[in-house]
């Protein structure tokens, strides 16, 4: 009985080791995510993502989003990428991207995916300071 | 005497104090002032734009499967200033290579290897003092498939009191087997500011 215990104990603790590391978001991660300042001057009119087919079967995540400004006005923007497990994978550039907007004017930015596996994204609109 | 060594103790201090205080800048939220010369935010913006526009173009796509070997060539700097060209290039190369589909040497360069030890590694072939088992043998390094070469332009523009300066930051993407450009890209960044600004 004792060794039938002992048993069971060690499969358990073996099943435990070789069960997968688990990620898990604490709050549900949003694909736009709009400063308030920026709202005042411009709308989000578009916001689309497609996967680009790659020869090795692999595809590329690829987002594309479009802003309308109300007035002269500036925007900065960035696109964090993350994988199937919700950790971020590294592109090129680690700043926001800035651009000027004319009162009216429709602008269209698009961003790549820098790996096959990136799942998901972010995209972070906010006013630069300067 | 003790009185004007207070005012100069006095007056040092003031100055001390006025100075900005040294401090770390945090690339991934740099809001800071932008310099009339060409500052790392300008080589991210290039190095980004290119290497998107390489994967979206599927220009770095090997048909065969696998990974590109590229080799980096002649980046121009005809601008005013004294460039390191490997701040951009680095930045497109770590780029590529963590994409998975372009890896590329440093055995071959226009001004010798990048990294001579590959070629001084094989110098150690037939010498009695190393292991043979651990030396590279012959017909193992790999040829490049593609070529990044470019050119760094700067133009000067005195626009109304102020100056304007143009920087045009050109690549290609050269395919060794044909010669041809698959690849070619053109990110202007353009400043204007005080006419007092130097920008070189």
């Amino acid at each position: 009985m004792k060794i039938l215990l002992l048993a069971s104990l060690l499969v358990l603790g073996l099943a435990g080791c070789a069960s997968q590391p688990e990620t898990r978001s604490l709050s549900e991660r949003q694909n736009l995510k709009v400063d308030p300042e920026v709202i005042y001057t411009m709308a989000v009119t578009e916001l689309f993502e497609e996967r680009l087919a790659q020869p090795d079967g692999t595809s590329l995540l690829h987002v594309q989003f479009a802003v309308e400004a109300r007035s002269d006005t500036e925007l900065a923007w960035k696109v964090t990428w993350f994988d199937a497990n919700g950790m971020v994978v590294k592109s090129v550039g680690e700043g926001y991207r800035k651009a000027t907007l004319l009162t009216g004017q429709v602008r269209y930015f698009s961003a790549t995916a820098p790996h096959a596996r990136v799942t998901s994204y972010q995209l972070h609109l906010r006013e630069p300071k300067l | 005497m003790l009185i004007r060594a207070l005012v100069i103790s006095a007056g040092i201090a003031v100055i001390a104090g006025c100075a900005a205080p040294t401090r770390y800048i945090d690339p991934a939220a740099d809001d800071g002032p932008v310099a009339m010369t060409m500052d790392y935010r300008d080589f991210e913006k290039a190095a980004s734009d290119a290497v998107e526009d390489m994967l979206a173009s599927g220009a770095v796509n090997n048909p065969d499967g696998g990974r590109y070997v590229m080799v980096v060539s002649r980046i121009t700097n005809d601008t005013m200033q004294r460039i390191d060209t490997d701040q951009l290039t680095k930045k497109i190369r770590v780029s590529l290579l963590q994409s998975g589909k372009v890896v590329t040497t440093t055995a071959v360069g226009l001004n010798g290897a990048e990294d001579e030890m590959t070629m001084k590694a094989r110098e150690l072939r037939d010498s009695e003092e190393f292991d043979q088992s651990g030396v590279q043998r012959k017909g193992t390094l790999q040829a490049p498939d593609l070529s990044l070469s470019g050119k760094i332009i700067q133009r000067n523009h005195k626009v109304g009191k102020e100056q304007q300066v143009e920087y045009y930051i050109q690549l290609s993407l050269t395919d060794l087997v044909s010669g041809l450009a698959i690849w070619e890209g053109e990110t202007p960044i353009i400043k204007r500011g005080s006419d007092s600004s130097v920008s070189w």
